[in-house]
């Protein structure tokens, strides 16, 4: 096992490697520069020149690659043109805002949506299932963007139960416990906006890998052997059902440190969203790579623990 | 069937969420019919949230957009960021509402006979707010700090100026010569050419060196200090929280006295939410509110706000580029300004809260007088005017419509950025009014950044539309100079007229400001005939303000962080 990690782990570098230089090539071939977006727009020529030349922007794509790499490898991201401090400073402070966000999103959609695949595949065509599938497609189909204000309307200006936007009390001095339960009551409506949109994809997949199960013959044997229905379900259909559910767990792994961007705006949540398309819109290349790295790399490690995961949940996959 | 009954379900839901949204904002005008007497004790106790704040009573909450964090006055480079500096630092000299330099921190200063040389002497009750005196060489430490070979901020033309700013950064020398302090209080700069934006660049915020000290080349020690910022100005710092709010506490020992309100939070906010907070009061003030129609309906049905609206310093044009042979012709440019119904759209997209604007200046600067309004030619709207223009050149009305000449046909790529709402408004008027007098555009949306690299570096564009700031002194130099027609330079619509160049040249090596108003008015009617750009408008800039906060009153020159708005600022409940 540990030496298929190994192995599996050593793959990595190349592909790393390889998309790395992809997405360096793709930044660079975009029209416009960092010097554009961000010095003072009455500079003169030379200016302009001069700081291109600072930058490192005038020499050929390949040689600012690499002069990327060797800086990279040494851990290195350079500064963001933007923020004007190291990228690694950069990165943390935003990551942190949208993986506190994710985590209590992730929890609770895992916790409701799980149990309602169940639910509906066991009683497909019911009520209950009905009222999910009329359910998901409102969740996936409702606008990040409208359901926001939706809320924000009701539950905040009308109902005052809940603050507009951000994720701390302005000028708050509460520690502790006091200021987590600041942030918590303001995750509240963007947490809602988000679990609602991801409940519906989650529910249809376990939906569907439980119906599969569901109808193999040896469920059929199980219950014919008078096993109880609970014990049918949950030890014997549920189990083999996880083999797709931990695929999605895997692919998650990154969206936990991504941010999304529509909902950071309209709850100006401080998440790591808005900063990557600031970057992109304001060409801050080592910000961009950096972030772009970052979800890369988590990708490839999602996929990887999702292969583990089968292994475990799943006898008849082996990993040698 | 079952799948029907799921979609119908669904309808139903989507319907009932929207009738109950519907429903919702009816309401309070049933309930104002039948209990008049109810709703009238109701407003009462309501009237305003933002004073049932818990920090009501000492503090204001200013929503902007977001600040990046850069709160170093040689470094920051969004006008939020200025904000922040603005609050905490104090430079030389500062400006009344007209745009004229008023002494702050230095009491007086005189320009030399050869006007090289401007000698400040400054007042010496300035204190940082650690408690240290303020002196010339915390100035001449600011100024070294910008002159550093390893800068990598934005204000060079701060230094680049100066006589002997090549020798300190690009050789050994550890004072720049001609920045020379005289004595604790007096401090000289000396240029290498006499102009009068070398002023200008004398106002950079002064940081205390005590603080701020680093060892020449080493910048990164410099701007490790970032977020711990330490200034002379009325307001203190107290935290940042990324991507959140900067809080600030105030300088009892401001020099110019004590502000009123002791603490002030920038908090960032988005055009999504804002007026939401200023109804809620989360904010007591939103710099910079969009100027529509539905904005303004807002502020207008709230009772506890209130707008200080005025002119913004700025104008939005579309550039024409000099170098395609149709329009070098000066008839076909002038023709395109008749035959566009400028007013018509600016009275129908602001609501008589922006004007058309005719040349680049600011109406408020000291440098558009009476004499230049009542001289300008408006081009209202005329496209008889338009037509005749073009048939006098030659262009002649082709099958299809569009006017051509010499196998060259008047329609026009016309590049923008998308997500702009005026430019989204402007597009179909542009093809309406134009089609009219036989011109055609083919509309061309990219990334902003993507527009800027191909007009001003590769200027490869028909027609663009952007917009221009003003600075505070009018000089046309960077934008209209000749000069300024290479790869990169800021006049990337090729515009080349000689007597422009002069009159230009002229203004900045003239001191006497009743001259300079004669040059600028002469360069604004050639402006005016020559028509580099359409000029399209120039739009109200908009700060909603709670009642509950007295004295919050910006100018175009005067923004927020000025003392004259700060100290002025109070609260009454």
């Amino acid at each position: 096992m540990f030496k298929y990690i190994g192995r599996r782990l050593l793959h990595l570098i190349p592909v790393i490697i390889l998309i790395s230089m992809l997405i360096f090539t793709i930044i660079k071939l975009t029209p416009g520069d960092p010097v554009g977006a961000n010095l003072d727009p009455r500079s003169t020529p030379e200016q302009k020149a001069a700081e291109r030349a600072r930058l490192g922007l005038d020499k050929p794509i390949p040689v600012q690659y690499w002069n990327w790499l060797k800086r990279s490898i040494r851990g290195d991201f350079g500064n963001s043109y933007i923020y004007k401090v190291p990228v690694s400073e950069v990165i943390p402070t935003f990551i942190k805002n949208s993986f506190i966000l994710n985590v209590f999103v992730y929890i609770f959609a895992f916790l409701i949506s799980i149990p309602i695949g169940i639910i509906t595949a066991v009683k497909q065509y019911s009520k209950t299932d009905n009222f999910w599938s009329a359910f998901s497609i409102i969740g996936i189909s409702m606008p990040t963007f409208f359901f926001g204000l939706l809320l924000i309307y009701f539950f905040s200006v009308k109902l005052d139960m809940f603050p507009i936007s951000g994720m701390k009390t302005v000028g708050s001095k509460a520690t502790g416990w006091a200021n987590i339960k600041d942030i918590l009551h303001h995750m509240v409506l963007p947490g809602t906006v988000l679990i609602i949109g991801s409940l519906a994809s989650l529910v249809r997949y376990t939906r569907t890998s439980m119906l599969e199960v569901i109808n193999q013959d040896y469920i059929r044997t199980a219950r014919s052997k008078g096993l109880q229905e609970k014990v049918v379900i949950y030890r014997h259909a549920f189990r083999n059902a996880l083999i797709p559910i931990v695929t999605i767990v895997g692919f998650t792994i990154p969206g936990l440190f991504s941010g999304a961007v529509m909902l950071e705006t309209v709850f100006n949540w401080p998440g790591i969203g808005r900063v990557l398309v600031d970057a992109v819109n304001l060409r801050d290349y080592n910000l961009m790579m950096a972030l772009n790295m970052f979800f890369a790399i988590l990708t490839l490690l999602g996929n990887l623990l999702a292969d583990i995961g089968y292994a475990l949940v799943d006898p008849r996959i082996k990993v040698e | 069937m079952k799948r029907k009954l799921a979609l119908l379900l669904a309808l139903v839901m989507m319907l009932s969420i929207f009738l109950a949204a519907c429903g919702q904002s009816e309401e309070p005008a049933d309930v104002d019919a039948e209990e008049p007497a109810e709703t009238e004790t109701a407003e009462e106790t309501v009237a305003n949230p933002a004073a049932q704040r818990a920090d009501a009573d000492n503090t204001i909450v200013i929503g902007m957009t977001e600040a990046k964090g850069e709160f170093m006055p040689i470094y920051y480079s969004t006008a939020y960021d200025g904000y922040v500096v603005g609050y905490m630092f104090d430079a030389l000299f500062s400006n009344d509402e007209a745009g004229n330099y008023i002494p702050h921190v230095a009491k007086e200063w005189e320009i030399s006979e050869d006007n090289l040389t401007i000698t400040f002497y400054l007042r010496d009750d300035v204190k940082f707010q650690d408690g240290e005196p303020l002196t010339a060489h915390d100035v001449e430490f600011t100024y070294l700090a910008i002159a550093d070979p390893n800068y990598d901020g934005r204000y060079f033309a701060y230094v680049d100026g100066l006589v002997g700013y090549e020798e300190y950064t690009n050789g050994d020398a550890d004072k720049i010569s001609g920045l020379v302090v005289h004595d604790d209080y007096t401090i000289s700069f000396t240029f290498k050419e006499p102009r009068v934006s070398n002023f200008l660049y004398c106002g950079m915020s002064i940081m205390p060196k005590h603080h701020y000290e680093f060892e020449k080349g080493d910048i990164e020690a410099l701007k490790a200090k970032m977020h711990d910022p330490l200034g002379s100005g009325g307001y203190k710092f107290v935290h940042y929280e990324p991507g959140q709010y900067v809080e600030l506490t105030r300088n009892e020992d401001y020099f110019l006295g004590t502000p009123k309100i002791e603490n002030i939070i920038l908090k960032f906010t988005t055009a999504e939410t804002y007026m939401a907070e200023l109804e809620k009061g989360t904010i007591d003030v939103q710099n910079s509110v969009t100027n529509t129609v539905e904005n303004a309906e807002i502020i207008e049905s709230i009772d506890y706000l209130h707008l200080n609206a005025f002119p913004n310093n700025g104008y939005a044009y579309i550039g024409l580029n000099h170098s395609d042979p149709r329009l070098a012709d000066k008839n076909v440019r002038q023709a395109l300004v008749y035959g566009l119904d400028r007013q018509g759209f600016v009275d129908n997209f602001f609501k008589g809260h922006g004007q058309v604007c005719h040349v680049p200046l600011s109406p408020v600067s000291w440098a558009y007088t009476d004499e230049l309004a009542s001289k300008i030619n408006k081009y209202e709207y005329n496209p008889e005017k338009a037509i005749e223009l073009l048939e006098a050149a030659g262009w002649k009305e082709g099958p299809d419509g569009i006017r051509e000449k010499d196998g060259m046909k008047l329609n026009f790529v016309y590049s923008t950025y998308p997500d702009v709402e005026w430019v989204e408004q402007l597009i179909p008027v542009l093809i309406d009014n134009w089609g009219k007098i036989g011109v055609g555009i083919e509309v061309n949306y990219m990334d902003f950044n993507a527009l800027t690299d191909a007009v001003y570096e590769n200027h490869d564009f028909e027609m663009y539309n952007m917009a221009w700031s003003l600075s505070i002194d009018p000089d046309p130099y960077s934008v209209y100079h000749s000069s300024q027609t290479v790869k990169s330079g800021n006049n990337a619509v090729q515009f080349i007229n000689k007597r422009s160049d002069e009159l230009i040249e002229a203004g900045r090596r003239e001191f006497d400001q009743e001259k300079r108003k004669e040059i600028y008015e002469e360069w604004a009617l050639l402006i005016n005939e020559e028509l580099p750009y359409i000029y399209i408008y120039q739009r109200e800039e908009w700060n909603v303000v709670n009642n509950r906060i007295k004295g919050f009153e910006c100018s175009p020159y005067i923004d927020m962080s000025y003392p004259q708005v700060y100290l002025n600022m109070e609260i009454v409940q």
